[in-house]
């Protein structure tokens, strides 16, 4: 009886505990923008994913081109943001990218995320060798700047959208090994970590228990602030052109690249597809900026 | 002191250790593909198409059937002797050591002003920002620096391009060129410039001094302002952030309510005694800015069409051409390993509570 009543107590605190820091979130001006801008994004996602005809888009996986009239034409009545090279309607285009753009970057950030954090525990918790290995491997990562290295990888695993998508969780692991495995060694000598282990469990049920709860704090502010940065990257990857195996692929940094040659003389084609990566980018940077002051524990007293 | 240079000689060591990490990366990536891919690397393209038996030839010659390890010797004894390989790309064609000898110093010196730019301004919006806090002035600060975190680097530079660059269709403001690093026809009869390269230093700017031609060295420098502008502006956050956040700090230590008691004007505690103090944490993210400098060379490099290592990376990356783009890395990889390097021994002698 005892322990299902405290399970009861933990779950319930723990449901305040979110509670107030979305209440501390949404009191932040910065950070209440922030978590509209990616409720917003997640939602045209999603209705994308699951509904796509409540908002007449017939064909969400790829950008229709029109042969027929391929040059960029300005905002009309018919297209609302104009079209750009060759014949695409840019507002369709942008719905269907933030899709792709917000699923993939989501992939990116929790698989590097889920990788990272269990090499990083493990790093921290053992020590010694694993610690000293881990910690070279991920300065070897960080010798090199993220969009370099996506190029050295993606040529070598291929050009197909997977396979950005397996070069950027390959460059995204290290920077959450290191947060997880400062955060292990701060904890590991707390006395309940040390209670713990004398009494009984095993080291896997302390991590679990104990010590990974702890570390999920700074982890959870950097992955919104890499949220960002990922749809950056795989913007920059194609607005350079890694995705030539995929031409038609709704990706706001390939829309931007269809319009890069008109550029000059139809700024609409590079300047709204740009303003919709602007924009996601910016409510990330505030939603993680305000998740670090409401998870503060000086402000949740 | 020997204490400090012990801790010296051991940052050494280790940044050794992350480049000879560096050299096994490009080697598994570029021997990933088997010889044959591989053996592409040594081909020089100007010569014609090897044969088969050609290439099973070079495979000996280059030891690509070796066991890896084997392998790996080769290849670290090939790059040190300078056997780095061909490039054949659109913008060089060559070998990759020469490439770099012609892309790099320009590469250098827009990093040099966008850093420039990025120092000089971000500190002092940083300082002023802080000295402001929670004031009108210091919210448009941080939300200028939140957009330009934000802004995808490439975008940047195409709206900077159609807004002051000439030989636009808009040609909005006409203020300065729109690609590359010099006027071409200013440098075509120049007998210390040829296909590209400028002598003896090939730091363009420097060298047009040192030749007295002012008119080359205004061409080329006016012709950087634009990219380094627009790396400077997605980089500049960071700076920003950190100077801001530290310089508070340290206003609120003991020190500056003495400095203060004294009856010191406010412009000069924050000048001679909370700025000087808060530049010791902001040299920690010199590591961070330089990296992101970096990337955003790569992008903007294209963006502007300027003879740089991002370019010539870019170009290798979509002519499938693999010396290229580990001759780059490899670069891009010791740049960074090096000025972190050098940022951490300063920082050693800045702050001598620091331990490794």
């Amino acid at each position: 009886m005892a322990t299902i009543h405290i399970n009861r107590i933990v779950q319930s605190a723990r449901w305040k505990s979110a509670r107030l820091t979305l209440m501390l979130l949404l009191k932040n001006p910065t950070g209440a923008v922030g978590f509209v801008i990616m409720l917003t994004y997640v939602g045209i996602a999603l209705v994308l994913q699951f509904a796509p005809w409540i908002i007449g888009i017939a064909h969400p996986g790829t950008m229709i081109p029109n042969f027929s009239n391929p040059y960029p034409s300005p905002p009309s009545a018919t297209h609302m943001l104009g079209t750009t090279y060759p014949g695409i309607d840019v507002f369709r285009a942008i719905i269907k990218a933030i899709r792709i753009d917000v699923f993939s970057s989501l992939l990116v950030v929790g698989a590097g995320a889920a990788i990272g954090s269990i090499v990083g525990i493990y790093a921290g918790f053992h020590g010694r060798l694993v610690d000293q290995a881990v910690m070279r491997i991920t300065d070897i990562f960080f010798s090199l700047p993220f969009l370099v290295l996506a190029m050295a990888i993606g040529f070598t695993l291929g050009r197909a959208f997977n396979d950005v998508l397996l070069s950027l969780v390959i460059i995204w692991w290290p920077i959450y090994a290191r947060l997880a495995r400062s955060q292990t060694l701060a904890i590991k000598n707390e006395l309940y970590v040390k209670f713990s282990l004398v009494s009984g469990n095993g080291s896997l049920k302390t991590i679990f228990k104990h010590i990974f709860p702890n570390t999920l704090t700074p982890i959870l502010i950097q992955m919104s602030v890499d949220l960002a940065n990922v749809i950056l990257l795989i913007s920059g990857l194609y607005f350079i052109g890694f995705a030539a195996e995929t031409p038609y692929l709704p990706e706001l940094g390939s829309l931007i690249s269809y319009g890069f040659p008109f550029a000059l003389t139809a700024p609409w084609t590079i300047v709204y597809p740009g303003l919709a990566l602007l924009i996601f980018a910016l409510g990330m940077n505030l939603f993680g900026d305000g998740l670090r002051d409401a998870l503060n524990p000086r402000y949740r007293i | 002191m020997a204490r400090v240079l012990n801790l010296v000689l051991k940052r050494i060591l280790l940044g050794v250790m992350t480049l000879i990490g560096l050299t096994v990366i490009t080697f598994i990536l570029s021997h990933a593909g088997g010889p044959t891919l591989a053996v592409s690397t040594y081909i020089n393209p100007r010569s014609p198409i090897p044969t088969s038996e050609q290439i099973k030839v070079l495979e000996q010659r280059f030891h690509l059937n070796d066991p890896l390890y084997v392998q790996y010797f080769y290849y670290v004894s090939g790059l040190l002797s300078g056997q780095w390989g061909y490039t054949n790309t659109p913008v060089f064609n060559g070998p990759v050591t020469t490439a770099i000898a012609y892309f790099l110093p320009n590469t250098i010196e827009l990093s040099v002003l966008a850093m420039l730019i990025i120092v000089f301004v971000g500190i002092r919006l940083g300082v002023f920002s802080a000295s402001r806090q929670n004031g009108i002035a210091d919210n448009m600060i941080r939300v200028i620096s939140f957009v330009g975190i934000a802004l995808p680097a490439f975008w940047l530079g195409l709206l900077m391009q159609e807004t002051f660059a000439s030989g636009t269709v808009s040609n909005w403001l006409n203020l300065l060129p729109l690609d590359g690093n010099v006027n071409t026809p200013l440098v075509a009869h120049l007998s210390w410039y040829q296909q590209g390269i400028s002598y003896p230093t090939h730091f363009l700017f420097i060298d047009a001094l040192i030749h007295g031609d002012l008119a080359v060295a205004a061409s080329n420098l006016i012709h950087i302002i634009l990219p380094a502008v627009t790396i400077a502006l997605t980089s500049l956050a960071i700076i920003i952030r950190m100077t801001r956040s530290s310089t508070i700090d340290s206003l609120h230590q003991d020190y500056i309510k003495t400095v203060r008691m004294k009856g010191i004007p406010e412009r000069k505690v924050i000048r001679y005694h909370a700025q000087r103090n808060a530049m010791i944490p902001t040299a920690t993210v010199l590591g961070i800015l330089f990296a992101n400098l970096l990337a955003g060379v790569v992008l903007v490099e294209y963006v502007f069409d300027y003879p740089g290592i991002g370019q010539w990376i870019v170009q290798a990356f979509l002519a499938d051409n693999i010396a290229g783009i580990m001759g780059a890395n490899l670069v891009f990889g010791t740049i960074l390993i090096t000025s972190n390097l050098a940022v951490d021994v300063i920082y050693l002698f800045i702050d001598p509570r620091i331990k490794y």
